[in-house]
């Protein structure tokens, strides 16, 4: 697989320096690297992915269920 | 469940004044959150309340939350009488905000935002900088975790601004 190669700017994200913005964020919990992969993406094409994935998620939710009612039947 | 694009849609086809808040401006701004429903800020003017009425009118939108056979009357003296508004509708929650503790109504949410082209539309989206004024002075839990990728996506913001601004006066002396 290839390495991600980041801007000089991107690594002010993925390797922040102490006492940044960036460092709190990292130091919370935030994958930063999910950041970098959505400033790549126009303001647009971010909430066009995240409706898409919603749109997975509905179906996963339908199949859990379908599942689970298939598993109530065969009890 | 939301469905982002029928929402956006929705809102763009009633020819609804309204700025887009919340999760999905965080989105468009780089945030990685989910989100379960679209927030605006709306115009209070009554042309808007009129066209808003009519817009939540064709999704049937109900008040999430409300008891079930709580009379409601879906107009625009209803939302003109009320402020704040969470609604379920046929295509997902919809939430929309008159104002917004620490931005203000509608013109604030205005300023400096930024415009979207999204589903043959134009989308505004509240400025970065007031939506984390708006997370901060909310305060629940929800909104506070998502202040520091905010915070982290607006110091890389400026950073870009500040190496572009220091760099072309010299690319362009130099070419």
């Amino acid at each position: 697989m290839d390495k991600v190669e980041y801007t000089e700017a991107e690594r002010w994200l993925i390797e922040p320096k102490p006492g940044t913005a960036a460092a709190r964020a990292r130091d919370f919990g935030v994958d930063l690297s999910l950041t970098v992969s959505n400033l790549r993406l126009t303001p647009a094409e971010r909430v066009r992915q995240l409706d898409e994935f919603q749109a997975v998620m509905k179906e996963l939710r339908r199949a859990v269920i379908t599942a689970k009612q298939n598993a109530r039947h065969r009890a | 469940m939301l469905d982002i694009e029928r929402e956006l849609r929705l809102l763009a086809e009633y020819q609804i004044d309204c700025v887009i808040i919340g999760g999905i401006a965080a989105r468009a701004h780089g945030s990685s959150h989910e989100t379960q429903d679209l927030d605006v800020c709306y115009a209070r003017h009554h042309e808007n309340l009129e066209k808003l009425a009519a817009a939540l009118e064709s999704v049937h939108a109900t008040l999430r939350g409300a008891p079930k056979g709580l009379p409601f009357l879906l107009d625009a003296e209803t939302l003109h009488r009320g402020l704040n508004f969470t609604f379920d509708t046929s295509i997902g929650a919809l939430d929309l905000l008159g104002e917004i503790r620490g931005v203000g109504g509608f013109h604030e949410c205005l300023e400096d935002c930024l415009s979207i082209e999204m589903f043959g539309h134009v989308f505004k989206v509240m400025a970065l900088e007031k939506l984390i004024i708006s997370k901060r002075t909310a305060g629940r839990t929800k909104d506070l975790m998502m202040l520091p990728e905010l915070e982290a996506i607006l110091e890389y913001e400026r950073l870009k601004e500040t190496a572009a601004g220091e760099k072309s006066p010299n690319d362009e002396s130099e070419s």
